[in-house]
């Protein structure tokens, strides 16, 4: 038996040991810890075969679908496990990179962004179906609540170029004593009997604007042109307006809540276009030079407060916030609904919703209704993931 | 006038006993008065400059951010060595036969006092306290219990006392029963006046009489939840008569708050068994310990002090500093790797336990009011050497101060400058890798956790009958309740605490409810 407990209590050496060593580690491991999230880079370059420090910067990118697929460079990135609409991209080389986000069945949404050293660059990226979907809204329906379209006919006459979301039937008979009334479809009637949107364009608008001017003085004109302000429209600090043909997005909000795609780098023009395209150098130099829309700038940012949007050189019956986003547009140009980006760095990326040349849409609600030979839809502009 | 010529020159200072900055007068009250704001000021001004930096200079939040992650992940690693090394010694102590160890001392002139203060704690607890005092491998003769009721609990339950003396008397040595008034002046109610009262009474009616040294005996001040394991008198006295200044040493055992393990609820076996690991971590620093919940330590010592303060909260920890501070700096903490059981805090319902934890927390990191009270000697009483007064002072700041703030900062203000930075913040890559790196290394400190899980399942009774073998998984996934058991029952109560003594809203004792009835 022995005389003492065998383990005694840790001695304060072994102690102090282990404390200092710890300090060490915390010593060693901070400035690492820091040179890494401020976007610091060990690199192995094979061709000098040495290591190099090199800053990195990243890229950050909003989806509007789940299953999507992302690449950089031709290189797919891993999808996000928690947050799967949102890819923080890390380690990118400063310089010009392509992101392109695609997907089955979905249109491809492709950028061309320029990545500065320890800098991440936003990017919201929205991929529309190639098929159009869409929602029946018929006068009757059945019990179960499937759409009842009257007379014989087949999906392709009535969704030609289309999928249907919801089930609906033929009914062969002209009773209706089986069915029941939709409410939803006398609202969208009343809304397309008593709207005029989508019927009158922003160039007939325009015409007539000019003629109105043709025959009245200067002092007149004056005047008038008060009285013919241009259709606005407003969500989240961002207005949509018309001026002319043109379709604009103008900034209302606060200099420092502006979206981060009215903004650019501090730069020269050449290197502006080189950058985010020779049009955005224009239109930052351009306003430059304005007194009603000045640049400003945010931190080290040069700020316009409106972007121009891309109209396909198309005329414009209808222009919204698309559903849901102050970041997209919706127009109704004259071969069919399209969606774009206020975002024109490197280019607009436009995605047709529908297409067709005579149908009329409208939104109320953040739902897009269209009329096409008599029968109602509503546009559903997501697919199922 | 009342006869101190026994208490130690320092004690005899009519400040010695100083609970509150009111009991002070000139400029000493000003300066008690100034430490009890200094630590609540230093925490919300820190947490509230987490947040300002988060705003004003979101870079430096970061960079302090990520330098307290590194900090928290090598704190964990640190204390968690010592829990492990901690564990292999009490395992180890508990299959020592400490009677065999103590065979080579002459341990017959030795008494232990055992002083049990309740309040309104059930018989049943009363009984199984005795219970392990009576299965001791001990000679029972030497022990002297004392189990001390408060008059304000009224008569059933200091009749309570009276049943459990019937019963147990007989075994022990000496068996004293004393009633605490609740009208004495100056003192607050509490275990600290009971038991301050229970001394003096054990002294005048047992000891004094018995003519027994008060050098030959051990005073163990225990819960009335403590039931002892049956070699800690052997233990106890093995380690006196090993230590290097046994009448300057108080005797600290490892609490397991097992008693009532498998009844308590998740969130109370996790902050039972987190206070347990506190109390081993510091079992291997006893030099940066000072005496937690039961402990014990030479009368002869308690006597020279005039057996410390009936007008504090945190009684346990202060008697501690009353001696250390008495003996210009010379007292230790002996650990005894050696463990007691206790209960985990109960109650019917669960709101009813978060609420009984809650309360008992913020009565422990009161403690606080032990920080103001050992600066305010150290400014006073020269004769303690300085390196040991400014490492004392430091060591004991940081640890409130740490308590209240590194679990806020941590797991909510480390958010701080993504939330609240500034624009030009939020482009860096800084500002998008923050968050990953901060959640890095939380999730290789968790391991710390794996470690916990794994003690606190071995430390963990045998499954009574009626209780599934599936309370097991429980028990190991409980812990990953610690973030926010860290926040809740840590952070907050502290931060309640020290706001409470920074404005002078001083606090009472509450008696923590343990038993579900």
């Amino acid at each position: 038996m022995p005389q003492e407990p065998q383990i005694s209590g840790m001695p304060q050496r072994h102690r102090q040991i282990f404390f200092w060593t710890l300090v060490l580690v915390f010593v060693l491991l901070l400035p690492t810890m820091i040179f890494y999230t401020t976007g610091y880079r060990l690199i192995f370059d094979s061709d000098t075969e040495t290591t190099m420090v090199t800053s990195t910067g990243g890229m950050y990118v909003t989806t509007s679908n789940l299953d999507i697929d992302v690449y950089l460079d031709e290189e797919q990135i891993e999808q996000p496990r928690l947050f799967r609409n949102a890819y923080y991209i890390q380690n990118i080389k400063a310089g010009q990179h392509r992101i392109v986000v695609q997907a089955p069945e979905v249109h491809t949404w492709v950028k061309e962004l320029p990545v500065d050293p320890h800098i991440v660059i936003e990017a919201a990226a929205f991929n529309m179906p190639t098929t159009p979907r869409l929602r029946p809204i018929t006068e009757y329906e059945t019990s179960e609540g499937a759409a009842v379209y009257q007379g014989t006919g087949t999906t392709s006459t009535i969704f030609a170029n289309a999928t249907v979301t919801e089930a609906f039937v033929f009914a062969t008979t002209s009773s209706v004593a089986s069915f029941s009334i939709n409410p939803e479809y006398e609202f969208v009637e009343t809304l397309f009997g008593t709207s005029t949107a989508s019927t009158t364009s922003v160039f007939a608008q325009f015409i007539r604007d000019m003629d109105r001017f043709r025959f009245i003085s200067p002092e007149e004109r004056t005047a008038t042109t008060s009285t013919t302000t241009p259709e606005v429209i407003e969500r989240n600090g961002v207005e949509l307006l018309n001026r002319g043909l043109e379709l604009y997005a103008v900034w209302r909000g606060s200099e420092n809540g502006i979206p981060f795609y009215f903004c650019v780098t501090n730069a020269n023009a050449s290197t502006t276009a080189f950058r985010y395209g020779q049009h955005v150098a224009n239109a930052v130099y351009a306003t430059s030079s304005a007194t009603s829309s000045p640049l400003f700038l945010v931190d080290d940012r040069t700020c316009r407060s409106e972007i121009k949007l891309d109209r396909l050189r198309q005329d414009v019956y209808l222009f919204d916030f698309f559903p849901g986003s102050s970041d997209l547009v919706l127009l109704h140009l004259e071969d069919g609904l399209y969606v774009t980006e206020i975002d024109d760095r490197a280019w607009q990326n436009t995605q047709p919703l529908y297409l067709g040349e005579d149908f009329r849409a409208i939104i109320e609600n953040d739902i897009i209704y269209i009329e096409e030979n008599g029968n109602f839809f509503e546009i559903i502009p997501e697919i199922e993931s | 006038m009342s006869d101190d010529s026994h208490l130690l020159p320092y004690a005899r200072r009519a400040d010695f006993k100083v609970a509150r900055a009111n009991e002070l007068t000139g400029k000493d009250r000003r300066f008690y008065r100034f430490l009890e704001i200094v630590p609540g000021v230093a925490a919300w001004a820190t947490l509230v400059g987490i947040v300002w930096a988060s705003i004003y200079a979101s870079f430096f939040a970061a960079y302090f951010i990520i330098a307290f992650a590194i900090y928290w992940v090598l704190k964990t690693i640190f204390l968690s060595y010592h829990v492990r090394y901690n564990y292999k010694r009490l395992k180890h102590h508990l299959e020592l036969d400490w009677g065999r160890l103590i065979e080579r001392f002459k341990c017959e002139d030795y008494y232990h006092l055992v002083i049990f203060p309740y309040y309104k704690e059930p018989l049943e607890m009363l009984d199984e306290a005795m219970k392990g005092l009576a299965e001791a491998n001990y000679d029972l003769k030497k022990l002297i219990v004392v189990l001390t009721a408060e008059e304000r609990a009224g008569k059933e339950s200091v009749d309570q006392a009276y049943q459990i003396e019937q019963k147990y008397a007989g075994q022990f040595g000496h068996f004293l029963v004393t009633e605490h008034p609740d009208d004495i002046v100056g003192e607050i109610a509490g275990k600290g006046s009971n038991v301050h009262h229970a001394l003096h009474d054990v002294r005048v009616k047992v000891i004094d009489q018995q003519k027994i040294p008060y050098k030959n005996i051990l005073t163990s001040i225990f819960d009335i939840d403590t039931v002892i394991y049956p070699d800690y008198f052997n233990c106890l006295i093995w380690h006196f008569m090993t230590a290097e200044q046994p009448f300057k040493s108080a005797f600290q055992p490892v609490p397991l708050f097992t008693n009532n393990l498998w009844e308590a609820s998740a969130v109370s076996r996790v902050m039972a068994m987190s206070s347990t690991f506190w109390q081993m971590i510091m079992q291997e620093r006893p030099d940066k310990a000072a005496t937690f919940s039961s402990h014990s330590v030479s009368f002869q010592a308690l006597y020279e002090i005039g057996y410390g303060q009936a007008n504090v909260v945190s009684e346990d920890s202060r008697i501690f500093w009353n001696l250390m501070v008495a003996n210009d700096g010379n007292f230790d903490v002996v650990s005894l790797s050696y463990p007691i059981a206790m209960d985990a805090t109960a109650a019917p319902t669960l709101w009813g336990t978060i609420k009984n934890i809650y309360q008992q927390h913020r009565r422990w990191t009161y403690g606080v009011e032990n920080w103001v009270y050992l600066v305010y000697h150290f400014t006073k009483n020269k004769k303690i050497p300085l390196r040991k007064r400014w490492a004392v002072a430091l060591m004991q700041g940081e640890g409130y101060w740490s308590l209240v703030t590194n679990p806020i900062m941590l797991f909510i203000l480390g958010w701080a400058p993504i939330f609240l930075g500034t624009r030009e913040f939020h482009e860096t890559v800084l500002s998008y890798e923050l968050p990953i790196m901060v959640r890095n290394l939380l999730i290789v400190a968790m391991f710390g956790l794996v470690v916990s899980s794994i003690i606190a399942l071995s430390l963990t009774p045998p499954r009574p009958q009626g209780y599934s073998r599936f309370r097991y998984i429980v028990m190991a996934l409980q812990w990953i309740m610690v973030p926010i058991t860290m926040i809740v029952f840590s952070a907050i109560p502290g931060l309640d605490a020290q706001t409470r003594l920074m404005f002078g809203r001083y606090m009472g004792f509450w008696v923590t409810p343990k038993r579900v009835q």
